[in-house]
């Protein structure tokens, strides 16, 4: 039963640690995804802002706590499903209304100057041939040491495993089996670098852009580490733990070198994003139809959105949602 | 070209967008920073960054096309081209010029701008122009 509450509550605590920190993960001179004075959040009344959201947010975990402790032995899929979802709603809800009263009291309306390189290469992300191959190839030396070690995985193993260490999926000695872990990396390899090289080409040249892509080229190497330990535990009795642990370390520096990237102040040769806060529907959906951008930086926290009054968007979502489909298919 | 170029275009203004790209462009072309041989960024790319509908960025670059400062070819984009000032122009042309310029020297006159300040100005924007 201890299982189970922890597994219930682990999720829905990573939620609320994120949620206390999101409204600091965003642009100098937007505060809750509205416009605002760069030096606002430091401001008395950015700051009672920022407590009031904190506080609001602290109110909704400890509901949803309570209510997840309740319903544990009734329904113990509450915690792990329902309670983060339903932390996020009311979370939302409270960013939405702080971002309502900032836009409306402390919202500055800037020039909307749009500026363009002349220059007929665009300026892009660098793609180092070797540090994008060298996960790949990682994978595939593993690859090729679980093909000269076949005859000494067991015919039926482990392939997942609960939170009690018990295994409770399992897996034969086949290509699928074997190579699954691998497989399934490299997949993910290429989903993330495709979605990287895509902004990259497709995307207004901002700091957001730049974070977005050196986080993604970053974390093909823990995600390819865990694939590996995953594909060589039937040999090595390895621990995941170490791959998530790696993971975990890798995402916390990640989102402290992002945090200092896009609070510095803008580079001169910046393509700025357009400025209105009319553009962002609750503060966290932009919708332009005048501009052509697919993707979009957002405003609260790191990577992209889309434009959604762009019909190129939609397709590109729906094809998005597929590949994750097909991932989730494959696992 | 130098990588450092850029183009500005305020969508607040009441210039029509398409008419601001013509007029930065034009500038450029004429004081010689974009020279014969420059590539532009094709209109997809422009239009996104600028955020503007890609016929916006279109119809200024054939406009330019048109003055024969441009030439657009599928697929290869917008290549500046070597342009031979036109010898014979419009007598309207230069009472539109004159027009205007009274205007705007009426009105930083009335700012409180000297003459010899004006003078200056003119003869400066004069000499910047390379044709």
């Amino acid at each position: 039963m201890k299982v189970e509450l922890l597994m219930s509550l682990y999720p829905l605590l990573l939620v609320a640690v994120i949620l206390q920190f999101m409204p600091l993960l965003t642009r100098r001179g937007i505060f809750f995804s509205a416009t605002v004075d760069p030096e606002f959040p430091r401001s008395s009344e950015g700051r009672r802002l920022l407590r009031s959201y904190c506080w609001q947010a602290a109110l909704w975990t400890v509901l949803v706590t309570l209510l997840t402790l309740f319903s544990v032995h009734a329904h113990p899929n509450f915690g792990r499903m329902i309670a983060p979802i339903l932390l996020l709603v009311g979370a939302a809800l409270s960013y939405w209304r702080k971002f309502r009263e900032i836009h409306e009291r402390y919202g500055v309306k800037e020039p909307e100057v749009r500026q363009a390189s002349l220059s007929s290469s665009p300026a892009k992300e660098n793609f180092n041939l070797w540090i994008t191959l060298a996960p790949f190839l990682t994978l595939a030396a593993v690859a090729v040491y679980l093909q000269v070690h076949w005859n000494n995985f067991p015919l039926r193993f482990p392939a997942h495993r609960g939170a009690d260490g018990r295994a409770d999926g399992w897996a034969s000695r086949d290509w699928r089996g074997v190579y699954g872990p691998l497989l399934f990396g490299a997949f993910l390899n290429v989903i993330l670098l495709a979605l990287a090289w895509i902004l990259s080409h497709e995307s207004r040249k901002t700091v957001m852009r730049y974070v977005t892509v050196r986080c993604v080229q970053f974390l093909l190497y823990p995600l390819t580490l865990m694939s590996i330990l995953a594909a060589l535990r039937p040999l090595l009795s390895t621990s995941l733990w170490l791959g998530q642990g790696v993971l975990l370390v890798s995402i916390a520096g990640l989102l402290y070198w992002s945090y200092r990237k896009i609070t510095a102040p803008s580079a001169k040769d910046e393509v700025p994003e357009p400025r209105g806060d009319d553009y962002w529907k609750a503060g966290v959906f932009y919708w332009n139809p005048d501009d052509p951008a697919i993707f979009v930086s957002k405003r609260l926290g790191i990577g992209y959105t889309m434009n959604f009054a762009n019909k190129w968007s939609w397709l590109a979502m729906g094809t998005i949602v597929a590949a994750l489909l097909m991932v989730g298919q494959f696992r | 070209m130098s990588d450092t170029l850029t183009l500005r275009v305020d969508l607040n203004s009441t210039v029509p967008a398409y008419r601001q790209i013509v007029d930065e462009l034009r500038i450029l072309l004429v004081n010689g920073k974009l020279a014969p041989g420059s590539v532009l960024p094709s209109v997809r790319r422009m239009a996104v960054d600028l955020g503007v509908h890609f016929n916006t960025v279109a119809e200024a670059y054939r406009t330019l096309a048109e003055e024969n400062w441009l030439d657009l070819q599928h697929g290869r984009g917008a290549t500046v081209v070597k342009r031979n000032t036109p010898t014979a122009y419009k007598a309207e042309l230069v009472q539109e010029f004159r027009h205007r310029l009274r205007a705007l020297v009426a009105e930083v006159r009335a700012a409180g701008a000297s003459a010899v300040t004006i003078q200056a100005e003119l003869r400066e924007l004069v000499d910047e122009v390379k044709l």
